[in-house]
């Protein structure tokens, strides 16, 4: 069922909101991803995936922190539920344990 | 606070996201957007990358609802118009492609008109430039001269200080122009007054309009006259010789021109290096344009009622010596360019007569485009019947319905629009060069939106409105129940756009054949002469004509070469006008001359009727004895042989008590719009031109001879003639090209119209099937029920004929008044008859084609189903 899957791109996104705490709104989130990821992404396409997030209730917004060069206008500020963070810990743990069965020598030798 | 201001997004932009985006997320969007516009100061192409994110916001997720409550019953519905296009294919096709042929030549002919219009406004002075402008008249019928001379300028400046603010001429000229061992022979130089950049608005790209020609050796030349003399050298200072003798430099480039422009030039040279010479200050010298720039109408008008005493002032003596008199108007600069009826012109002129046939043309072809779609749509409209009605059980306003129709026409329209639009691009080489054009497709002109939103608004005004009220006008109760429609009231509609469509194709059809018979009608009159096999040289420079005799000589030694005649102008050329003073007859005869030398006449095989021929044998025959032809004897009032033997004087030309010698036959020495005239042949020696009358075959050969031969005699100048036979049919390429016209737009709309009853018999045939079916079964034959079919608009195309050919009868009776010599029009009757048979033909022939299977077909198949 694609609503409890976390895509790789949402995942991303629910840890770097986690990282940036209360300033996790999507200029900030959108800077850090091409700091830390090196990856430019136009807010609209960021709103899809947080709104997709939102839906699946891995995050939850509120309105706050009104600031002069937004015109006065508040930010939406992304939390993550605890649905989110289970399904964070979830992936985490899959991914840990498929990496202890990766032989050692598989990933370091490659005859390309 | 005002820097903010500065960096606050576009306000535009904010309006959009908020109209376009869920209300919930309007607060947010603008906030990151305006941030992240703050965020941007210092950054590059800002603007872009601002509205890259403002578009990227615009997506599913962010957009209002696209859920709107849209009922598809209500309002128009884009689906259903394409599923209503693509059941009814023919028709679809039938519509779009006649939409695309009219609007094709529409927009054709807006460019056209427009860049026509277009002529000579781009002069910040245009409302108050005027050309000075002689009048003079052979026996009493008058024409006016585009040409002065020298000293009318001053003169005109001195005596009217007040009204006339500015004067400038140009002369136009022709020569050979060399840059080291660049050598072209330039066809349109300009020699001009110092300000006259001042006095016209022609851009200059280096140079200031006061200063650039104002030394005696100075030119300015144009961008690309610069490119190919100079190349990527800098022109300015660079120095070019003219005509191998007269050195002048560089002061100014001029950019292409803005606009179309009457007065056509490559080069603009100082008028100045003419000023020394004698000749240029004789008033009688005539070879430049005077233009004058009077600030209002008024001034202009009392300058024009003055102008009488002016000439007065200055030729007064010569009037009275020459008994005949000559006066001068001032022309707008705005009417010139369609005035061509004026003589000795070196501006360039449109036609207007070319211009009107071609509106005619084109309007017609929309218009029968438009009643097609009419016919169609009503002839359709029963299909529909039904959808009208429930719609309106269902409480649909009429006013709705009216406008889901008109939105299906205007999808039509704009289908058509698109593919006229690409069309238009494709076939504008084409058009240009069969129709001798040079029309720009400019899309970004403002006025081309105007135009397009015009020409869109009036065909679907014409073509959709009486169908969609028609179709919105159906009573619900009966077209439900199914009883038949009473189509009765449309028919006579559609019986008269039929009938219509017919007359206009068939005018177009018997216009065309009409006008190609005038135009062969031209070109096979015997014209008094021997036009065939002779090439007429230009003797346009020093070289040659000082070595003219040696020229001769040398090309008789051909046995190709048959005969050598020069004069100062070939039959169908320049013929001056000059007044003659005949012994023993009261006072002047205004007669155009030629001065030829002694074989003109034989060379031409002109007849003599009274007297003798020019004879080489006599050497007093050399210079100044002449020859009338037969029309100036008959003014003067004369028989041939009274004349022979009289003295002839021409005022001002220092010829006295020539004898006359004798009388040709009448020859057209002008253009076959103008009557015979009165004409003078002079034997002179000093020719501007040479006809070389060369043996018809190996014509190839000979011309490579005489070429060899130019280059011996004069190999500082290119050679440059042409064939007699080729020019005299330029003089009705106006003609050729309006024939051209109506040929090609004949046969779209015979096309066009033929198209729509291809649709409507289709519908006939369609709407009758059970009728034709129990015929069928009954035992009518498929001819029986062809004919059936066939005979209602086998006689609406008959009463097109009878409603056409009066029409066309009338117009073309009109064109041909610009002729002198023409066809009669009722010898011509059977033209009329054919346009009429070809219409019915073609009309017969798509209908049989259509209603074929309609008639083969199984009865049991028609009348099986209820």
């Amino acid at each position: 069922m694609k609503g409890t899957n976390l895509g790789e791109f949402e995942e991303l996104l629910l840890l770097i909101v986690l990282i940036l705490e209360e300033d996790a709104y999507v200029l900030r989130i959108r800077e850090e991803i091409n700091t830390q990821v090196n990856r430019s992404i136009s807010m609209g396409a960021l709103h899809t995936t947080l709104a997709r997030l939102e839906k699946k209730e891995f995050l939850k917004s509120e309105m706050a922190g009104a600031t002069q060069e937004r015109g006065g206008r508040r930010k939406r500020i992304y939390e993550l539920t605890a649905a989110g963070k289970a399904a964070l810990n979830e992936v985490k743990e899959l991914r840990a344990n498929l990496w202890d069965q990766v032989p050692e020598f598989s990933l370091k030798f490659t005859y390309a | 606070m005002p820097e903010r201001d500065t960096i606050a997004p576009s306000r535009f932009s904010l309006k959009l996201i908020r109209r376009l985006c869920k209300k919930e997320l309007a607060e947010e969007l603008e906030g990151n957007l305006q941030e992240y516009h703050a965020t941007l100061q210092n950054s590059s192409f800002k603007k872009l990358k601002y509205w890259y994110q403002v578009l990227n916001y615009l997506r599913p997720s962010t957009l209002k609802s696209t859920n709107i409550k849209f009922n598809p019953m209500f309002n128009f519905n884009p689906v259903l118009t394409f599923r209503n296009l693509l059941r009814h294919k023919s028709t679809s096709f039938i519509n779009i492609f006649g939409f695309t042929l009219g609007l094709v030549a529409s927009i054709f002919l807006y460019f056209y008109i427009f860049s026509e219009l277009s002529y000579d406004s781009f002069h910040k002075d245009k409302d108050q430039i005027y050309r000075a402008v002689r009048l003079s008249g052979i026996n009493g019928s008058p024409y006016s001269i585009g040409v002065s001379s020298g000293p009318y300028a001053r003169a005109l400046k001195n005596d009217f200080p007040e009204d006339i603010s500015a004067v400038t001429r140009a002369q136009p000229d022709n020569g050979l122009v060399s840059f080291g061992e660049k050598k072209f022979f330039e066809e349109k130089l300009l020699f001009a007054d110092a300000n006259f950049f001042e006095f016209f608005s022609f851009p200059l790209s280096t140079g200031n309009p006061g200063d650039v020609l104002k030394d005696a050796n100075s030119a300015v030349l144009t961008k690309s006259a610069a490119q190919k003399y100079f190349g990527d050298q800098n022109p300015l200072g660079q120095i070019i010789e003219v005509d191998n003798r007269y050195q002048f430099t560089v002061t100014g480039i001029m950019s292409d021109f803005p606009a179309k422009s009457s007065l056509e030039f490559d080069m603009v040279f100082s008028l100045q290096i003419y000023e020394r010479f004698e000749w240029f200050s004789d008033w009688w010298n005539n070879g430049l344009i005077t233009y004058v720039n009077i600030p209002t109408p008024e001034q202009a008008n009392r300058v024009i009622g003055q102008l009488p005493g002016f000439m007065d002032k200055y030729f007064g003596e010569d009037f009275e010596k020459s008994g005949t008199r000559v006066d001068l108007t001032l022309e707008p600069l705005s009417d010139l360019y369609f005035n061509n009826e004026t003589r000795y012109d070196f501006v360039r002129h449109g036609d207007l007569d070319s211009i009107f046939i071609l509106a005619l043309v084109a309007i017609s072809i929309l218009f029968i485009a438009c009643f097609n779609y009419v016919n169609l749509s009503i002839a359709q409209s029963f299909m529909r019947a039904k959808e009208v009605g429930v719609r309106k059980v269902l409480g649909v306003p009429r006013f709705r319905l009216v406008s889901q129709f008109l939105g299906e026409s205007l999808m039509i329209l704009f289908f058509s629009v698109l593919l006229s639009v690409g069309i238009c691009h494709l076939l504008n080489p084409v058009f240009n060069s069969s129709f001798g054009l040079d029309v720009v497709l400019d899309w970004t002109d403002s006025n081309v939106l105007v135009f397009f939103f015009g020409l869109v608004v009036t065909v679907l005004i014409t073509s959709g409105i009486y169908p969609a009220v028609l179709l919105s006008s159906f009573k619900p109760i009966s077209v439900l129940k199914g009883s038949k429609l009473a189509a009765g009231k449309n028919v006579g509609l559609r019986k008269g756009l039929v009938i219509l469509q017919f007359s206009i194709s068939i005018f177009l059809i018997v216009a065309t054949f009409l006008i190609s018979a005038q135009t062969d009608f031209l070109n096979s009159k015997d014209l008094g002469f021997d036009k065939e096999a002779v090439v007429v040289l230009d003797l346009n420079n020093s070289e040659i004509r000082t070595e003219m005799q040696s020229f001769k000589d040398r090309l008789l030694a051909n046995s190709n070469v048959k005969m050598v005649s020069g004069m100062s102008g070939e039959p169908g050329g320049f013929h001056d006008a000059s007044g003659f003073i005949i012994s023993g007859i009261e006072g002047t005869n205004k007669m155009r001359t030629v001065f030829a030398d002694r074989d003109y006449l034989e060379l031409f095989g002109i007849e003599m009727v009274a007297g003798r021929n020019f004879s080489n044998e006599i050497s007093s025959d050399e210079e100044n004895v002449m020859i009338f032809n037969e029309k100036a004897v008959k003014d003067m009032g004369l028989n041939p042989e009274d004349l022979v033997g009289r003295k002839a004087t021409m005022p001002g030309w220092g010829i006295d008590n020539s004898p006359i010698i004798g009388v040709v036959k009448d020859f057209h020495f002008k253009s076959l719009k103008d009557e015979i005239e009165p004409l003078a042949i002079i034997s002179n020696g000093r020719p501007r031109r040479l006809a070389i009358k060369v043996n018809e075959q190996d014509i190839a050969n000979t011309l490579l001879f005489i070429d060899d031969t130019y280059k011996a005699v004069a190999p500082n100048f290119p050679i440059s003639y042409q064939f007699l036979d080729q020019n005299l049919e330029r003089l009705y390429e106006d003609e050729l090209k309006q024939a051209k016209v109506f040929t090609a737009f004949s046969g779209i709309s015979i096309l066009l119209a033929c198209l729509g009853i291809f649709g409507l018999a289709a519908y006939s045939a369609q709407q009758r099937q059970k009728e034709l079916g129990i015929r069928k079964v009954l035992g009518a034959t498929p001819k029986q029920i062809i004919n059936l079919i066939s005979r209602e608009f086998i006689i609406l195309v008959l009463i097109a004929t009878a409603i056409a050919s009066p029409t066309v009868w009338y117009f073309i009776k009109g064109w041909l008044g610009n002729f002198a010599y023409r066809i009669d029009i009722p010898d011509y009757w059977y033209i009329f008859v054919l346009g009429g048979l070809i219409a019915v033909v073609i009309a017969l022939l798509t209908i049989i084609v259509k209603t074929y299977r309609a008639a083969v077909s199984d009865p049991t198949q028609s009348i099986r189903n209820e």
